[in-house]
Order: C-alpha cells, then structure tokens, then sequence
C-alpha cells in the first residue's frame, strides 16, 4: 500500500514515420538493460541469420512472420521491460500509413508518448500525422528522439535543424517536446548511458529522462461521472454497475441521472466480496439507489454542480479510419461511455491537412483523414466538451459492422438543452415547443444567440446594433434587435430607473431574448444594464449562447456626445439616478468582446462586432 | 492492492460487463491453469459473485491428475457451470504440423466442436501479451471466423474502451480480460487475492512447472520456488520465458503463428 506512486506501470508508445527506427529502437533498448531472454535472442538470431541480416533488434517485436519478412510492423506489439526505477509497457505503434488504426489502437492508451524521427531523412508524412493524432488522443506532450545519428556522423547542426524544424510543428498543434535525444539505436548511444560521440548534448540519456517522467493522471476533473454499464438484479437489489470516470463515489453521494434529470442518492455500493467506503476514478464498482427511478444502459449518472450538457447537436474533430468514405445519407452508429446512438453527420466543416496545418481544398473526407464535422442526432446525449472532461468526451462511429471513426466533442458553442431549470417550479409545466429550437436552427443555417452590449448611455450600442443588425439581416440572418429605450415605452412602461425597476427592466429584457432565442433568433440586446449583478443574472438565463459585450467610451466622451441631451440634464439634477453622473456603472471583468468608440469609427465598430457574431453562432 | 495490479482488475472487470452486456451466449474458457483460475476470480468480482455464464473445459485427455481434482473440487466449491467438451484423436490433425503443435491443435480442434455445439458467440481466453510475439498484438475483443480463423493483418481498431460487437452470426468474439496483465502481475494478484492453484507450479525435488499444457508435451523448470512468495522472487530475476517448458513453441520458427492463425488461443 506504500509508494503506491511507483507501482504504477506506465505505458509508452513510440510513434514516427515508417523505417524512422521504432521497434529498433525498443529492441535495443532491451537488449541494452538486459531485458530480452536468452532463449529468445538466439531464436531470433537465427531468425535474422535466415534473412540475411546480422542481429536484427526489431525481430524482437516484429514477431509476426510477415513483419519479419517485410521488415516492417503491422500490428501494435506490447513488451515489457523494467528499470532500475520502474517497471514499462512500450507499445510499438506502426508508421506506416496503412496501419493508422492500429497506430491510434496502440496509442489511445498509453500514458507517455515517443516520437522518433530520423535525422538522416528529417520530418517525414506520418512523423507529423502521428504527432497530430497524438494530440487527438489527449497527448499534451512527447519525448523526441532523433535517430540514427551515426549516419549524420554525430552533427550537432543536423539534430538542432531538424529539432528546430520539429518544434516549430509541434508548438503549432499545441505539443510540446519534453525532452530531445539524439540517439542511434544500432549503435546505443544516448539510450541507457551517455554516448562519448555526442559530446556536444549535455541532456540526459533516454532511459533518465523516461525513469524521471511524471505521469499526470488523464482526467483530474473533480465532478461525479458514472456512465451506466448495466443493471444486475441480484436477489431484490437492482445494481447499477459502471466505472467512475471522473470524482468519487460513496453511500449519500447525490447524482443526478441523465437524460431523465432524476436527482437520487447512492444507497449502497456493490463489491465483491466487500466494499469499501469509498471509490474514486477508474473504479468499476456497483451501486443500489435510495428511490427507485428508471435507469438504463448508457445512461449517464453525474454530479449535481456540473452535470454533462445534454445535446442533440455538436461540433467533433474526427480521423477517419474506413475506406468507405463520409456520407451525410448514412445513419452511424456513436458509441460514447457506455451509451449508443444514431447520429448522421451534417456538414463537414474543414479537412484538415496534417502536413500544413491549412484546410484540405477537397469536400470528400476519406480514409486517415482528419476532419471537423456537425454531429445531429435524434435523442439528447449526455456528453462533455473537450476541454472539461477528456475521458466522457470521446467516442468512436460505427458504419454496421466496422469501426469508421473515432472524435472527440466540442459543445462549446452549442446550447444545452437540459431544461432542469423549469423543473423548480413544479406548478408552471412548460409547453413542449412542437418545432424544436435546433430544428429551426438547421432551417435558418445558424445558432440562436443573445449578444448583450452594455456601457454607458450615449458609448454607441444602439447605433452599433441598428447597423450590425441590418447588415445580418442581408446576410440573411434571423436578428432583432432589442433596445432598451424601446422596451420602456411598451412592456416595461410601469418601470422607472430605480435600482430595483432597474433590476426588473433587466429581467424581463432577458427573458424576452429569451424568447426570440427559442425562435432561432440571434438577439441584439441594447441596455446600459450597469450592475454586474444583473448581467450575471441575464447571462444565467442561457449562458452557452449568451455574449456580453462592453461598448466602451469615457464618461468624458459620452458627455460630450450627449445625443439626446440627456447628460446635460442630470448634471443639472433634472434626471435622479443617471448612470455615470448620480448612478454607478460597474464595468464588465469578463466581458466577450470590447469595442472602445472613441477609438473606432462607428463603421469600425460594426464590423468588428459583426465579425464576432458570424464567428459565434455560424455553424 | 498494488495500484497496478488495482488498475488491471478494474480494466478486466471493466472488459467481462461489457462482453456479457453486448455479447449473446458466451463461455470461459477454463483450462485450470494459473491465469484462467485468476479470471474466474475477477468474473466473481465483475458479477459480485456469481458467474453468470458456464466455464468450459475443452479436455485433452492428458492433462496431469493433480488438474483433473483440481477442478472437480472448484466446480462444486464455486458452485461452476462447467461443460466439458472433448477433443478429436491426434490421426484427425494437420500431419504437416510438428509433432508438440500437432498434439495441441487437437484442443483448437476441440474447442471449435463445443462453440459449434452450444452455439456460443463469445469465448473468454486467459491469455496474455507477455507469453508470446503474436499474442502481443491481439485485440481485447477479437473476431474469429466460423471456422475459428484469426485475420492477423486486418483486426479492427479498438480505442478509449469501444469495440465493435456487431458481427455475422457466423463469427464468434474471443475475449481477453488478461491481455495487459504480466506473469508476475499474476501471481501478484494470487497472492493479495488467495486464489488457490494446482500444487505443480511449486517446486518438488527441484522442478516445477511454470506453465501447464499436456502432460507429454510440458516441461517443468528447474527451480526451487516452493510457494507464491518464492515463485514471485524468482519471477523477478528469471531471464527465461515463461513457455520455454512447451515444447510446441521451439519446434519451428513460426509454428504459433500458425496455430493461432487456425484459431488455438
């Protein structure tokens, strides 16, 4: 129970370019700690004298007889070895192109990543493809090795070229180089001791970098997810069993479940042959509820403070493993956590090109590409964004009987549709709207929005909404405009500017948003709105489309302006509670976006924040 | 628990819900060796209890007694399921095999009698990544043929805990909860958990046996590891592997390539 921290067995996978050395690599790596049994060297010593070759290190993995005579890996291979600290699981991942799927076979479970580069031939098709799935797959680092330096007779120049040429790609999609060894798996230099070739290198050898690594657990996010595997009934006990992906689970724990937004507690956890008080991530336990509610396979049981978003509609990156090609016609089957779903793929947003790192100029995604795309399904699905939680975000798609493609989720911009909200007050039942919000948002080609300018009174917003909304509405957008001064003649008529009929113009201009929200529309909201407070309160409303943006001016500037004469008047005492002059204005901390107009032109200023919206809420 | 060992009975529990969640009818495989005692143990834990499924003994006819009592004292003590299936005479198999692997291909022989029989769609294997080359780069769920064939080059991806499960009737699924685990993770999991074992894998007059087969074509080792804890020892200084006593492994280069490839585990 001690030291539990060196117990772990950490998993490496070594990824590059075909013939960049990789099984070379881990067979001399091997060989060099002495891991490779007797028996096993002299069998393949035969093996390699049979072909030819002198001792050949990548037998040792490429055990498969057509790898042996082909000279290159098909499958992903585990060996294992251990150091004087630890023990490993390398995963040998091939590189060549054919084989991506059994490369993200091997890599989606590893915890270090490898990447080897030849220094001789450089960065190669797939060293960069790999290193982009890598960072699919959740990697945020790797250990370099640069290969084969007895070619390049030890040149520091040649490593630091291609190692600068590395980096360059590398910090582009977001991967940094952990540590750069440049190394020659034929000869051993650099792999378990310092090499006196590379006099010039004054880091570490492959097997200290590799023995001092910290492995940092995937998924450090602290909020309740237990995706429902199955339900046991075992004598009168219905068991609910799954694996905790994330929190901790014990007697009490309050769940919600979704997609029923039933809110219960844990009654007991199930173990065999006896459970403990508690169990954390990466647990498989069994659990029995307090009340009895409808659970099903799949369904996802979470914490109460930050439960998935529910969606029918999302944004994914995806690689593409089928030789079938992506079709919008075809009904796929998503598999994420444990549940399963009919999704069909709407638009494809951009083919991303590995190599440059622009748009593929081509519409048909086919196999190892890398894509963006717009997921539709026809139920609600529980999922993560990325960036909240890697291990519920993740899926794979099925076309009948074979494996496609694998994606991750991004929701960012997408409306969560888990209305729990109304169910806190149980007397007024919503009406079910019998076109459905993303209905109309397919129709309409864009999704609803509610963009909120706030600043002080004569800063610009009606001006900049009126014009931003006529340019949208050319573009054939669905956008209102919603003033503040308009508001007051009609509905909020019986409001004065009061902090509490302030308060109360606030809410209902947002629920009124709201409104036009649920009809597709994006709303432009034109509101000195001066507490934040308030505004928090307006963006709780939706906050996953809501945008706040601060048209920004001086006091000193609007004052100037004074369009409707109105600052002259509250200087003069005429007008009570005048924002800026006898009434606060507290500015946004975080606002979305900030347009100063006394530093842009009026003209400026709509373009800028016409930009910002077509860059939100297009699909 | 060691936390490896606690993260590798977790992925294995893991993998035994989701086969009997998305696979109709499936087996374990039950051969009384160390690993397929140490999934019985974990299907206990994935299904609190009891297995929910049978265990098969595809039975050669030549294993040691101290295997035959081994089993009639578990199936009763943990209340098993078991089937027994047979095996076909060694004259009804390939002649072009070497002699050991000739011996052991009656049990694929056998094994593919009793999936025909019952009718069974998945098959729970104890084996692992570490024993041998082509093992190391099979899938956790991993499709066979009707005829039990293993398609080498063309296995599906399998990422972040999804498989594919949708197959023909005529294709059977081989499961492999232990794929991750080693030798020594094993008997690691012996010794925390208990879980008994025949009394052969200890030494007795300076040999024992460090993987059981048939009784003619398995080799003990020398060695004088006479319980758990020694064996463990050993474990972490042996350089040899653990099938050097199978004699069907050494015959020829690519003798279990061609073995596996016919549907043996």
């Amino acid at each position: 129970m001690k030291n539990n921290k060196n117990l772990d067995v950490p998993r490496i996978v070594i990824v590059g370019h075909v013939d960049h050395g990789k099984s070379s690599f881990i067979g001399r790596l091997l060989y060099d700690i002495g891991e490779i049994q007797e028996e096993k060297y002299s069998e393949l010593k035969k093996a390699s004298q049979k072909r030819g070759n002198e001792f050949e290190f990548a037998f040792l993995l490429d055990a498969l007889q057509d790898e042996r005579d082909q000279g290159i890996t098909i499958d992903t291979t585990r060996i294992f070895f251990k150091t004087k600290k630890r023990k490993y699981v390398f995963i040998d991942a091939p590189g060549h192109k054919e084989f991506i799927r059994n490369m993200i076979t091997g890599a989606a479970s590893a915890d270090i990543a490898i990447l080897i580069v030849d220094v001789n031939e450089g960065i190669k098709q797939q060293t960069k493809k790999h290193s982009y799935l890598l960072k699919l797959l959740g990697f945020e680092k790797v250990i370099t090795l640069y290969n084969k330096m007895d070619k390049v007779g030890y040149s520091e120049s040649k490593f630091l070229n291609i190692k600068s040429n590395l980096e360059t790609f590398l910090s582009k999609i977001g991967i940094k180089s952990y540590s750069s060894i440049p190394i020659s798996s034929r000869k051993g230099d650099n792999i378990v001791t310092l090499s006196k070739e590379t006099e010039w290198y004054k880091g570490f050898s492959f097997i200290q970098v590799l023995d001092e690594y910290k492995i940092h657990e995937n998924n450090k996010s602290e909020f309740i997810r237990f995706p429902v595997q199955d339900i046991y009934k075992l004598g009168d006990k219905r068991i609910i069993v799954g694996r905790i992906e994330s929190g901790k689970i014990k007697s009490g724990t309050k769940l919600i479940f979704l997609p029923s937004n039933e809110i219960v507690n844990v009654k007991t956890l199930e173990v065999w042959p006896k459970a403990k008080k508690e169990y954390e991530v990466g647990a498989c336990i069994g659990i029995t509820l307090s009340d009895q509610i409808f659970v099903d396979k799949g369904n996802m049981a979470s914490d109460i403070k930050a439960p998935p978003q529910l969606t029918n509609r999302f944004e994914s990156r995806l690689f593409w493993l089928s030789k079938k090609k992506i079709s919008f016609n075809k009904k796929y089957l998503m598999k994420i956590n444990t549940g399963e779903y009919e999704v069909s793929i709407n638009k494809i947003k951009k083919i991303i090109d590995v190599e440059s790192l622009i748009e593929k100029k081509k519409t048909n995604v086919e196999k190892n590409d890398i894509c963006e795309v717009v997921i539709h399904s026809s139920e609600l699905i529980p999922m993560d964004d990325y960036t909240f939680n890697k291990s519920t975000s993740r899926f794979c798609l099925l076309d009948e009987k074979e494996i496609v493609a694998g994606g991750i989720v991004d929701i960012r911009n997408y409306p969560d549709q888990r209305e729990y909200r109304d169910n806190l007050n149980q007397n007024i039942i919503p009406v079910n709207y019998a076109v459905s919000e993303i209905d109309r948002s397919i129709k309409y080609n864009h999704r609803p929005g509610i963009v909120w300018l706030t600043g002080l009174s004569g800063a610009g917003k009606s001006t900049i909404a009126k014009n931003v909304e006529k340019r949208l509405f050319q573009k054939n957008i669905n956008v209102f405009s919603l003033d503040g001064d308009n508001l007051r003649i009609g509905l909020n008529k019986n409001l004065d500017f009061s902090p509490e009929d302030r308060t109360e113009n606030i809410r209902r201009t947002a629920e009124v948003a709201n409104l036009f929200t649920k009809a597709g529309f994006i709303v432009l909201v034109s509101l000195i709105s001066p507490y934040r407070s308030e505004r928090k309160k307006a963006r709780d409303i939706r906050p996953e489309i809501f945008r706040e943006i601060y048209i920004e001016a001086s006091l000193e500037v609007c004052s100037k302006r004074d369009v409707k004469g109105l600052y002259a008047k509250a200087m003069k005492g005429e007008i009570k509670n005048f924002t800026g002059v006898s009434s606060p204005y507290e500015p946004p901390e975080m606002p979305n976006l900030v347009i100063n107009t006394s530093k842009y032109s009026i003209e400026e200023s709509v373009k800028k924040l016409e930009t910002f919206i077509l860059n939100e809420f297009s699909f | 628990m060691q936390s490896n060992l606690n993260k590798l009975e977790n992925e294995s529990i893991f993998i035994f819900r989701q086969a009997y969640r998305s696979i109709p009818n499936i087996a374990l495989l039950w051969s009384l060796g160390k690993d397929s005692n140490v999934m019985i143990w974990l299907a206990f834990k994935a299904f609190l209890g009891k297995i929910p499924f049978p265990v098969v003994h595809v039975d050669t006819g030549k294993k040691f007694k101290e295997m035959y009592s081994f089993r009639d004292k578990y199936v009763k003590k943990w209340d098993l399921n078991l089937i027994k299936g047979s095996c076909p005479s060694i004259h009804k198999i390939d002649p072009s095999l070497p002699p050991a692997a000739r011996s052991a291909a009656r049990k694929t022989e056998g094994l593919r009698n009793i999936i025909k029989e019952k009718n069974f769609r998945g098959i729970i294997a104890g084996i692992r990544r570490d024993e041998q080359g082509t093992r190391a780069k099979e899938r956790i769920f991993s499709p066979r043929t009707d005829s039990g064939t293993w398609d080498i080059k063309n296995q599906p991806p399998e990422f972040w805990d999804q498989s594919n499960f949708n197959y023909p009737k005529s294709v059977h699924v081989r499961i492999h909860p232990l794929l991750s685990w080693t030798e020594i993770d094993i008997w690691e999991y012996i010794k925390c958990e208990k879980i008994p074992v025949v009394d052969l894998y200890f030494s007795k007059n300076g040999k024992r046996y460090r993987s059981l087969g048939d009784e003619d074509i398995t080799l003990p080792v020398e060695s004088s590891a006479k319980n758990v804890d020694e064996v463990i020892e050993e474990l972490k200084i042996s350089k040899t592997s653990e099938r050097s006593g199978r004699t069907m492994d050494h015959e020829e280069e690519n003798v279990f390539e061609r073995l596996r490839s016919k549907g043996y585990m």
